[in-house]
């Protein structure tokens, strides 16, 4: 497969059955997507396709080919400042073990393009799919408010 | 928030966690590494008769598949709570025993992933069943009255206080409940896995856990080798609750397949298979009686539990050695029984007695309210507790008349009306008002800590502590920094590495009242060391400037410390990976940590659904040392109590025993949308009784006193008093 990821394009072999996830954690060592449940039910291993958000456990790698991909590395630009949602994350303490902490950001960041990011009770809908165990929704649901406001000003 | 002495600064790790930097045991990666996975037994009880790995060891890729006619010789870790390293004492794979559904049959190693899965898969075996058990429809001879086992008797014997069965008799108003909890798995984000390598006869382990002594020593024992010879590295965990308490299946499978293959070994189990390898929250059934005169001033309380156990373990319990000092009971009788069952053995999930014993309790205290019609704020508060019930002793510090009265006010519940039904919102959904209180013991670990600041501004700190997302970098940061007059971004906290530190267990929230006395009295003891360096320095010269001045690159101190009436020679056990803590019960005072929970629930009219919009919790921790954390901390605690209340419950089939339900999606837990407002308030009194920074526990804490403040409060909402968990859609109906 041919893969793009934040910008960096990959030619490698790989199984057929390889989920996007595995071949981004285990092949090109971008361990920042996380491995929760392997079945899309925790969103840890959210990222980008082309703009919008996968899990991408349930995302064959074969499926990524000719597309965009989008890690929590990658989210930044590589600049050394934070995306505005990382920042919020910081600010409003929206994590603790850090563990769905990526695919938070990942999915809080689409749900803002995808205009899902309107209202608390809306945040709350769109946010539903990134189980955080530690309990980190209400600092989430305040960062993401916090973040579109900013991203709208960009 | 309050104003607390100590700054409210960012957790010193998010920078990491935001751009996923942080490396958790499964990140790590070895060159030439080999993936590794598990078969697992599919019968309730048994023997395998027959195992066939041809079909496995045909797959391409495929190196190594082991069972147990491969593993050789190996000596079980034993129990963490028998003196042990492991979760229990039953290690499968080291016999043809099935002792449970799910347990692991089988390791097959792969170049890659996909093969081993694959390979796993076509692992086969074949059994001789044998009959078992997974509920409370025990035998007689499964249960297992805990005053009548070989367990310590001072503290899993029954709790008594006065005559509580005579006091009961003669009691104006009686309440007389049984209450049931579920199975319940803890469920950390991040997966229990293993990264194993060898190098040159040393075991080099990365894993996400809460006790890498456990491991070290545990896998030492298993192996036969010198626990020298075994590091452990975890500097972060992704969520233990509980769960990562102790040496878990898959570490010394791992261990021996890269021992044979010469090459690194990864082995991350699958969600399905966690709800099998690892501990859970056991079942229990609580009969609860309360005695009280006709204004509500209880007088007597006999709490009698079953709690599930497995078949090669004692799972002791502690649930009414916390319902003891919720009040100020006089005459109190506790009674724990455990009931033998076909499962991996249960263990310690987030406030594990606490949470349960406060569910039945302070249902039944609710109960006591309605039928001597006093407002539940105001009975709780005229049965404070002036001295701890039990042993007669003072309480080093007990907030909870305050926890209740600025709860009570945050949360306006003067404007509540009494009757089950009578509150309704515009949509007509009903409105239920309902509080608990919560208490958890403080117990404390000893604590070795290691100083070491350098002349270019360096301050790094060593001590035993995990970090998995309750803060402890945090704190310790800060209790450095505000001795030492340095910023606290410029302290490192260097945890959760054998080779570095001692470690111990980080569990039962002990972190912070042994951590941070500790790093606080090193501190001190750098003060000193600087002082004694120079003697006569102007005022205000950092550490580094002193260094400078006496043309020394750094200054290392170290200070040990233990709980009041613990032995030196409990620092013998700290070396050798065992549990060392003490308390609550101190020698002149006893210490837990209180909160109080007002819960606003609405019911829908039409669907009966049940949604929190709002909870107010007050919190009786000692002092504050990271305001943010400490913050984000109880709100997590709420929302585990949300989901204790409302949603977990790992299901059992009596025919084919294991839990049915394992997976994320069938499981629920609470995710964003169930969870509304939060407000957090710290009472932020010291309690420098217990130790000189004045800190007690905050961790569990949270969690004690949600599940029925939800429960009074669907009582008051529809006048249905629930008392089994969790509570669903159906019981509303």
């Amino acid at each position: 497969v041919n893969l793009n990821v934040n910008g960096t394009r990959h030619e490698l072999t790989i199984d057929a059955r390889s989920s996007l996830l595995d071949v981004l954690r285990e092949r090109l060592a971008l361990t920042g997507t996380k491995k929760g449940c392997d079945h899309g039910q925790c969103g840890a291993c959210t990222v980008h396709l082309d703009g919008c958000r996968v899990v991408a456990c349930l995302t064959l790698a074969a499926q990524a080919t000719g597309r965009a991909v989008t890690t929590i590395e990658g989210l930044a630009n590589g600049s050394a400042e934070l995306h505005p949602m990382q920042q919020a994350f910081i600010d409003h303490d929206a994590l603790q073990c850090g563990y769905c902490t990526p695919g938070q950001i990942m999915a809080a960041v689409a749900c803002v393009h995808e205009g899902h990011a309107e209202s608390a009770d809306q945040i709350r809908e769109y946010m539903s799919g990134n189980i955080c165990r530690c309990g980190a929704y209400v600092g989430i649901v305040a960062a993401i408010r916090d973040a579109a406001q900013k991203m709208r000003k960009r | 928030m309050t104003e607390t002495a100590f700054p409210d600064t960012p957790r010193v790790d998010a920078r990491d966690k935001v751009r996923g930097a942080t490396r958790y045991g499964a990140d790590q990666s070895q060159p030439d590494m080999v993936h590794a996975m598990l078969a697992i037994a599919t019968i309730g009880r048994g023997k395998i008769e027959k195992i066939d790995t041809q079909a496995a060891r045909a797959v391409p890729g495929v190196r190594l598949v082991l069972t147990h006619e491969d593993l050789g010789d190996l000596k079980s870790a034993g129990f963490l709570f028998h003196e042990g390293y492991a979760f229990q004492s039953f290690r499968p794979m080291m016999s043809p025993a099935v002792a449970y559904r799910g347990q692991p049959i089988a390791l097959v190693a792969a170049d890659t992933l996909e093969a081993a899965i694959e390979g796993a898969a076509l692992v086969k075996a074949t059994y001789a069943t044998e009959p078992f058990n997974v509920t409370f429809d025990a035998r007689p001879s499964d249960v297992i009255a805990q005053a009548e086992s070989p367990l310590p008797q001072a503290i899993f014997g029954d709790r008594i206080a006065g005559d509580a069965d005579k006091a009961f008799a003669n009691a104006a108003i009686k309440i007389d409940s049984y209450f049931t909890t579920p199975p319940q798995h803890q469920n950390p984000m991040e997966l229990v896995g293993t990264v194993a390598e060898w190098r040159d006869g040393l075991l080099i382990v990365h894993e996400g856990t809460q006790n890498t002594a456990a491991i070290r020593h545990g896998l030492a024992t298993e192996l036969g080798m010198p626990a020298d010879r075994v590091q452990v590295v975890a500097p972060y965990c992704g969520g233990g609750f509980g769960q990562k308490n102790s040496l878990q299946m898959q570490t010394v499978l791992a261990a021996i397949a890269a021992r044979r293959l010469q090459r690194p070994v990864k082995l991350v189990v699958p969600r399905a298979q966690v709800f099998h390898d690892t501990s859970f929250r056991p079942a229990s059934r609580h009969r609860v009686r309360l005695g009280a005169d006709a204004n509500g001033k209880m007088v007597a309380a006999i709490h009698e539990t079953d709690s599930q156990t497995s078949r090669h373990d004692l799972f002791p319990t502690l649930y009414t050695d916390l319902s003891a000092r919720l009040h100020g009971i006089a005459n109190f009788r506790g009674r724990e029984r455990l009931v033998q069952m076909d499962t991996q053995t249960p263990g310690f999930m987030r406030t594990p007695w606490e949470h349960v014993a406060c569910f039945a309790f302070e249902s039944a205290v609710d109960e006591v309210a309605y039928a001597t019609n006093q407002d539940p704020v105001a009975l709780r508060l005229a049965n404070d507790a002036a001295k701890d019930p039990i042993t007669g002793k003072p309480f080093s510090s007990r907030h909870v008349a305050e926890c209740l009265q600025r709860g009570a006010e945050r949360f306006g519940w003067s404007r509540r009306s009494m009757n089950p039904g009578s509150m309704h919102a515009e949509d007509g959904s009903l409105i239920g008002w309902g509080v608990a209180i919560g208490a958890y013991p403080t117990t404390t670990v000893p604590t070795i800590a290691r100083l070491r600041v350098s002349d270019d501004g360096g301050v790094v700190i060593n001590v035993h502590g995990h970090e998995m997302g309750q803060g402890i970098r945090n704190v310790i940061a800060a209790a450095v920094a505000a001795k030492l007059g340095v910023p606290v971004e410029s302290v490192v906290a260097d945890l959760g590495d054998t080779p570095a530190h001692p470690q111990h267990l980080t569990a039962g929230a002990w972190g912070t009242a042994s951590a941070v006395p500790a790093s606080s009295a090193a501190a001190e003891a750098m003060l000193k060391a600087l002082h004694d360096l120079r003697p006569n320095v102007p005022a205000g010269q950092t550490p580094a400037e002193r260094l400078k001045a006496a043309r020394q690159p750094s200054l290392e101190v170290e200070v040990r410390r233990h709980a009041p009436g613990q032995p030196d020679a409990v620092f013998d056990r700290l070396d050798h990976g065992l549990l060392a803590f003490a308390g609550p019960v101190f020698p002149d005072f006893v210490t837990f940590s209180y909160i109080a929970h007002f819960v606003e629930v609405r019911i829908e009219p039409r669907t009966r659904r049940a949604r929190i919009p709002r909870v107010v919790s007050v919190v009786d921790c000692g002092r504050v040392m990271s305001p943010r954390t400490a913050r984000s901390q109880v709100m997590g605690g709420v929302v585990w109590g949300i989901g204790a209340a409302l949603r977990e419950a790992s299901e059992v089939d009596p025919r084919y025993g294991g839990f049915l339900n394992a997976d994320i999606a069938e499981y629920v837990v609470p995710v964003n949308a169930d969870i509304g407002s939060i407000d957090v308030q710290f009472i932020d009194k010291p309690d420098q009784t217990l130790n000189d920074m004045g800190v007690k526990c905050l961790g569990e804490v949270v969690v004690a006193g949600v599940a029925p403040a939800i429960a009074n409060a669907i009582y008051h909402a529809t006048g249905r008093r629930l008392r089994d968990l969790p509570i669903r859609i159906e019981h509303l109906l």
